[in-house]
C-alpha cells in the first residue's frame, strides 16, 4: 500500500533494535516473512519472548499479536517463559537415545535438581529435552545456551552442571565446554575461536544479527 | 468462462464448470459429501479430512479431499464406497477422541454438524478409552463470544473467517500438536465487528454467543426470513424466536447482498425489541406537563384536534414531518401520504441532516449495484468508514480488493478498516476535501498513483459524507468527477436502515413516491389519487428545525426519529423541539426527542410488522413478522391513517399489503414488485430501476479551515453508539466506544496530554469532555470525536473545535 500522509511516531523498543528490525524486514519481499527472525530479536531485547515483544513484532510486520503468538507458540525454541541463566537442552531423539541420552538427561535432572521443562528457584539453570539438534554423529549431545557439546556421558553431564553452578561463566562457548566435558565429536570443529559463539539466538548468525561474541549480547 | 467438463459421480454423469471444487459439484448435483472445514464462501484448506472421496487415477483409485480437488474432464468419483465409508468412520472416530460428550448441555445440539454427521457417517462406537484432553470450560474471548476449547475440532473456519473475510485475525491456532487450541492474544479480546459469524459457522458448539447461550433449543425455535434494518445494505437474515420472544438472528446467504455474513450489530442488535422500556400505551402531556398514559381514542382525539388547529390557523405548511427511515416502505408511504394529502405540507425529511442530496442518493445516473464490485477493475471509497457504517458492504469491498483483484483507493480523514487492502490511501484534514478532489482530478504528484489505479475500469465509486465536518456537496462534486473515469458507476452512501425506501416513498421535500419530482406527469397522476398536492416547496431537516426554532413551523410529526440525538447539531434540535407548538411522536421508545413531545403513540417495529424495504442499490426486500408488538402498540401506517381520519381525511389504507399494492400501482418503478414475488421466487429482492437520471453537478467545494486556535473536527459515526436501539440492547450497549478525543501524537504532545487524559472539546454549538486517544492515523491538526456516544453532548456540523487540556 502506498500511504499518503505525514510520518508518524513509534514507541517501544530501543532505537538499535528498531533499526535492526527494519533491516531484517527489508530482507524479505513481504514483511510478514520476517516474523521468525524478529521473534529472536524480541527475545534478545528482553531476555525471553514477552507479550510485549510479540506485540512489537506484530506491529512491525503488520500481523495481529494473535497471529504472532500462533507462530511463537508452535516452536519450542521461542522461550515464552524466562529461562535461567544457563539453558541445558538435552537431545532425546533416536541417535542420542540409542547412545544413552536418557541417562544423560536423568543425570542432569538429578544433579541440578531441575525437572526437564523447569528452572531452578535461583533462576540459574533451566533443563529441557529437545528433538534432534543435528549432532547425531557425536551423540549423545546437549547444548548449553545453544552451544553444542558432543559425546556426553552421565558422569560428564554431572560435571557440567557442577561447573555451571560453581564457575558461573560469563558466556558459554561451545568449543571450551567440549574440551572440558565433551567426548567423541561428529567432525573436527577446527581451531578454537571465541568469536564464533552465536549466543542464545542461533538464527541470528546467517542474518548477521549478532555482530560480536556472545558476552556483548547481554549489555 | 471455461468449457464445462463432464464428471462421473457415483456412476452418474454430471456437467460442471472446469476448476470447480468437487465437493461443490457433488452438492449441486444432489450428492452431499460430509465436511466440517469447507465453507462455500471461504477458500478451502482440507483440514478436517471429512470430505474424503475416491477418484480413479491411472495408478488406481486414490483418496482425495473433495474440498481441495478441482473437477477435471472425465474424472470418476465415488463418494460412498466401502473404502470411503471406512475413511469417514475413521476421521469421525479421531475427531471424537477429544470431543466431550456434553451434547445435553451444549447449545449446538440439535443443529450440530458434528452430531448430525456422526449419526449419518460415524462408526457408532469409539475405541478410545484414554483420558480426553481438558481445558477450562467456556472462556470469554470477547464480550459477545464464548469459547469452549474442548469441543473444538480445529477446522479453522473461525480463524480463516477472521483473516480472509473480516480482516481482523484476533483469533489463531495457538500451541502445537495435542495442545493446539484456538485462542486470542492474552490481552487482546476477539473484539471484531463480525465475531458473530464465527459462531454461526462453527461446526460444533465451541463458539457460542452470549446473547443466545442457553436461551433456547434449536427444535423449539420458530423462524422466518427477513431483512436487517440497522444499515441500508439490506442484509438477509433469519429471525428466530421461542415463546414469542426474538432470540437469535442468523445470516442468510443471499448472493446480491450479504453473502451469508452479518455484522454483530445486525446479529445481536435485536434485544431492544423486547426491552421493558418499549412504549405500550399512548401518552399525552397533561396539565402538569407530565406524559400520562391514555387510551388510543383520547390520544388520537388530542393529536387530531391540536394538529387541526395548527392547520386551520396557519395552513398545512406550518406542519412538518421528520423520520420514516427506520420503518418499512409501506409505513413511509403512509407518512408521505399523510403529510402531503391530509396535512398539506412538503416539509418532510427522512434524513437527519446527515446525508447527501436525495436526488443523488436514489436517482443518480449510472447508479452502481453492489454486485458491480465483483467485476470492478478499481474501486474508490470516499465517504464514511464502511466498516463502521456499512459493515457488510465493507466485506464486499474487502473481498473485491483481496480476492478479486480490484484496485482500491480509500480517501478518509483517518485510518479505516480497508486501509490494509488499499492500493492507495489518502488521509486528509476534514474541510479540505475540495482541495484533495482537485488534486485527484489533476492526478499529479502524490495523486498520480491513485489516478493510475482508477484508470482501470470498470470503476465503482462508493461516495458519501466522511463526517459532519465535511460539506455534503463534496460527494456530489466527486460523483461528477468519477463519471469521467472508465465505465464508472456510483453507489451513493447513506446509512440509515430504510432511508432509500423512505426516499422512494417521497419522504423528502423534493421527491414524491416512485422517485417522482414535483411538477412532472408522475406527480399529476399521483395528485389524481391523493388529491391536490401542496404547492409550496418544503424544507429539509435542517430547514424544519430552524423553522421550528424561529416559529415559521409550528407543529412537528416524528415517525421513529430522534433528532435530538441523531442530527449533527443536537442543540439546534433540542431548541427546535422545545419551541415547537406541537410535537406528535410515533415511536417505540421515549427517546430524548419523543420525551419532549405532546403526544406519543406506541409503534410496532422490527420483527413485528410485515412489509418491504429498499436497500442502498435500490433493491426491494421483504421484512417479515415473527413476534407480537408490545402492549397496545400499532404499526405506523395504522396510526397515521387514524390520525388523518381525525383531520377529516381518508387515506384509504387498510393493510400493509394493500399499501404495497397501492405503491405498485402509483409508482412506476415499483411496478411488478409485490409481496408474493418477494416471499417466494425473489427472496433476494428485486432491484427497482428507472432512476431519475440525476446528473451530479460539479461545483468547486471551498475548503473550510478551522479558525485560529481551533483544530479541524472529524465527527463521524461508529457502529455502536447511543442510538436508542443500541442503548436498549444490553449486549451491545457496553461496546460503544464512548466519548473520545482522538489526537495525532504531535498534537497530544503540543497540548501536553497523553492517552486517557481528559480534554475539553468546544465548538460553536456545544462542548464535551473526552478522554484522549492517541491516533497516529489522523493528520496532525485534526481531532476525531465519535458521534452520539453515551453521556456526551453534540458538537454540531462545524469545521473546527477548540481542544484544551
Amino acid at each position: 500500500m502506498v500511504e499518503i500522509r505525514s510520518p508518524s511516531v513509534r514507541r517501544g523498543w530501543s532505537e538499535s533494535a528498531r533499526a535492526r528490525a527494519s533491516e531484517i524486514v527489508g530482507q524479505y519481499p513481504e514483511p510478514r516473512s520476517a516474523v521468525m527472525p524478529l521473534l529472536y530479536l524480541a527475545m534478545a531485547e528482553e531476555g525471553y519472548l514477552t507479550d510485549n515483544g510479540m506485540r512489537e513484532v506484530a506491529s512491525l510486520v503488520g500481523l495481529t499479536p494473535a497471529q504472532v503468538r500462533a507462530v511463537a507458540s508452535f516452536y519450542t525454541m521461542y522461550k515464552r517463559d524466562d529461562p535461567g541463566r544457563y539453558l541445558i537442552s538435552c537431545c532425546t531423539s533416536i541417535s542420542c537415545m540409542l547412545l544413552g541420552s536418557d541417562e544423560v538427561l536423568r543425570a542432569i535432572e538429578d544433579e541440578s535438581d531441575v525437572t526437564a521443562g523447569e528452572t531452578d528457584p535461583e533462576e540459574l539453570i533451566s533443563v529441557e529435552h529437545v528433538e534432534c539438534i543435528g549432532a547425531c554423529g557425536g551423540a549423545p549431545a546437549v547444548t548449553v545456551n545453544y552451544e553444542l557439546i558432543e559425546g556426553m556421558t552421565a558422569e560428564s553431564a554431572r560435571e557440567l552442571v557442577r561447573w555451571l553452578r560453581t564457575a558461573r561463566p560469563e558466556a558459554i562457548v561451545g568449543a571450551e565446554c567440549q574440551e572440558l566435558f565433551g567426548g567423541r565429536r561428529s567432525f573436527d570443529w577446527g581451531p578454537f575461536d571465541r568469536d564464533s559463539a552465536l549466543g542464545p539466538y542461533p538464527a541470528f548468525g546467517p542474518l548477521g544479527t549478532v555482530s560480536g561474541p556472545a558476552e556483548d549480547q547481554d549489555g | 468462462m471455461t468449457e464445462p467438463v463432464t464428471v462421473t459421480i457415483n456412476r452418474r454423469q454430471v456437467n460442471a464448470p472446469a476448476g470447480e471444487l468437487l465437493i461443490k459439484t457433488a452438492q449441486d448435483n444432489g450428492v452431499y459429501i460430509p465436511r466440517f472445514c469447507w465453507h462455500p464462501r471461504m477458500n478451502p484448506v482440507g483440514m478436517c479430512r471429512m470430505c474424503l472421496v475416491e477418484i480413479e487415477t491411472p495408478r488406481g483409485p486414490l483418496m482425495v479431499t473433495s474440498c481441495t480437488t478441482p473437477v477435471s474432464d472425465g474424472m470418476t468419483v465415488d463418494t460412498a464406497n466401502p473404502t470411503v465409508k471406512k475413511a469417514q468412520e475413521g476421521v469421525l472416530e479421531f475427531l471424537l477422541i477429544n470431543h466431550p460428550l456434553d451434547c445435553p448441555v451444549c447449545d449446538r445440539a440439535g443443529e450440530c454438524p458434528l452430531q448430525d454427521q456422526t449419526m449419518a457417517y460415524g462408526p457408532g462406537e469409539s475405541r478410545f478409552v484414554e483420558e480426553k484432553r481438558h481445558f477450562e470450560k467456556p472462556i470469554p474471548i470477547s464480550e459477545l463470544v464464548m469459547l469452549d476449547r474442548e469441543r473444538c475440532i480445529l477446522c479453522a473456519r473461525c480463524t480463516r473467517f477472521s483473516e480472509e473475510i473480516s480482516g481482523d485475525p484476533l483469533i489463531e491456532f495457538q500451541e502445537r500438536g495435542n495442545y493446539t487450541e484456538v485462542n486470542t492474544f492474552p490481552d487482546e479480546p476477539f473484539r471484531s465487528y463480525f465475531s458473530g459469524n464465527t459462531v454461526q459457522i462453527c461446526p460444533v458448539g465451541a463458539l457460542t454467543a452470549t446473547p443466545y447461550r442457553f436461551r433456547a433449543r434449536p427444535w423449539d425455535l420458530t423462524f422466518v426470513e427477513s431483512t436487517c434494518q440497522h444499515c441500508s445494505s439490506g442484509d438477509r437474515i433469519n429471525l428466530q424466536s421461542s415463546q414469542n420472544r426474538l432470540l437469535r438472528i442468523l445470516g442468510v446467504d443471499s448472493e446480491p447482498t450479504n453473502q451469508g455474513w452479518l455484522s454483530d450489530k445486525c446479529r445481536f442488535g435485536f434485544e431492544y425489541v423486547a426491552s421493558p422500556a418499549r412504549l405500550t400505551s399512548p401518552l399525552v402531556r397533561d396539565e402538569e406537563g407530565e406524559l400520562r398514559e391514555v387510551s388510543w381514542g383520547e390520544a388520537l382525539d388530542y393529536a387530531g384536534k391540536a394538529l387541526g388547529e395548527v392547520i386551520s390557523r396557519s395552513g398545512g405548511r406550518a406542519v412538518a414531518g421528520l423520520g420514516g427511515a427506520r420503518g418499512t416502505n409501506e409505513d413511509a408511504y403512509a407518512f408521505s401520504k399523510f403529510l402531503r394529502s391530509a396535512v398539506g405540507t412538503n416539509s418532510v425529511d427522512c434524513q437527519m441532516d446527515d446525508g447527501l442530496d436525495p436526488r443523488l442518493l436514489s436517482g443518480v445516473v449510472d447508479r452502481a449495484r453492489i454486485a458491480d464490485l465483483e467485476n470492478a477493475g478499481s474501486i474508490l471509497v470516499w465517504g464514511p468508514d464502511l466498516k463502521e457504517e456499512h459493515p457488510t458492504l465493507y466485506l464486499r469491498v474487502r473481498r473485491a480488493a483481496q480476492e478479486l483483484g480490484a484496485g482500491l483507493v480509500v480517501v478518509h480523514p483517518r485510518g479505516t478498516g480497508l486501509d490494509d487492502r488499499a492500493s492507495v490511501k489518502v488521509t486528509y484534514q476534514p474541510g479540505s476535501g475540495g482541495e484533495v478532489l482537485s488534486e485527484l482530478m489533476d492526478g499529479n504528484g502524490r495523486m498520480a498513483e491513485a489516478r493510475e489505479v482508477l484508470s482501470k475500469g470498470p470503476v465503482v465509486a462508493l461516495l458519501g459524507r466522511p463526517g459532519y465536518g465535511e460539506s455534503p456537496d463534496l460527494a456530489e462534486a466527486t460523483a461528477a468527477f468519477v463519471r469521467s473515469l472508465p465505465d464508472a458507476t456510483i453507489l451513493p452512501l447513506a446509512r440509515r436502515g430504510n432511508v432509500f425506501g423512505a426516499l422512494d416513498m417521497g419522504l423528502s421535500p423534493a421527491l414524491l413516491p416512485g422517485r417522482a419530482q414535483r411538477g412532472t406527469l408522475a406527480a399529476q397522476m399521483l395528485a389524481d389519487r391523493w388529491g391536490e398536492l401542496p404547492a409550496a416547496s418544503g424544507r429539509d431537516c435542517r430547514g424544519i428545525l430552524e423553522g421550528l426554532e424561529s416559529g415559521d413551523i409550528e407543529a412537528l410529526v416524528l415517525v421513529g426519529a430522534d433528532p435530538v440525538r441523531d442530527v449533527p447539531d443536537g442543540e439546534l434540535a433540542r431548541r427546535a423541539l422545545a419551541n415547537a407548538g406541537l410535537v406528535v411522536a410515533i415511536d417505540q421508545f421515549l427517546t430524548d426527542s419523543s420525551r419532549m413531545a405532546d403526544v406519543v403513540f406506541p409503534a410496532m417495529g422490527f420483527s413485528e410488522v410485515e412489509g418491504t424495504v429498499t436497500n442502498i442499490e435500490g433493491r426491494v426486500l421483504k421484512v417479515n413478522r415473527l413476534t407480537p408488538g408490545p402492549g397496545q402498540s400499532r404499526p405506523d401506517w395504522a396510526i397515521l391513517s387514524d390520525l388523518a381520519a381525525r383531520l377529516g381525511a381518508d387515506l384509504g389504507l387498510v393493510s400493509a399489503q394493500q399499501i404495497s399494492e397501492e405503491v405498485e400501482e402509483l409508482a412506476d418503478i415499483y411496478r411488478g414488485v409485490n409481496w408474493e414475488r418477494l416471499d417466494w421466487e425473489d427472496r433476494d429482492g428485486i432491484v427497482v430501476s428507472g432512476d431519475l437520471g440525476y446528473v451530479p453537478v460539479f461545483s468547486h467545494v471551498a475548503s473550510v479551515s478551522p479558525r485560529p486556535g481551533e483544530m479541524a473536527l472529524h465527527y463521524a459515526r461508529t457502529m455502536y453508539d447511543d442510538g436508542v436501539m443500541m442503548r436498549e440492547s444490553p449486549s451491545l450497549r457496553p461496546l460503544a466506544p464512548g466519548s473520545g478525543a482522538h489526537l495525532h501524537p504531535t498534537d497530544a504532545a503540543r497540548l501536553g496530554v497523553g492517552e486517557g487524559d481528559s480534554v475539553d472539546v468546544t465548538s460553536s454549538s456545544g462542548s464535551l469532555q473526552a478522554g484522549v486517544v492517541i491516533d497516529p492515523t489522523l493528520e496532525p491538526g485534526v481531532v476525531y470525536v465519535p458521534f452520539n456516544q453515551p453521556d456526551t453532548a453534540s458538537l454540531g456540523s462545524v469545521p473546527g473545535v477548540r481542544v484544551s487540556a
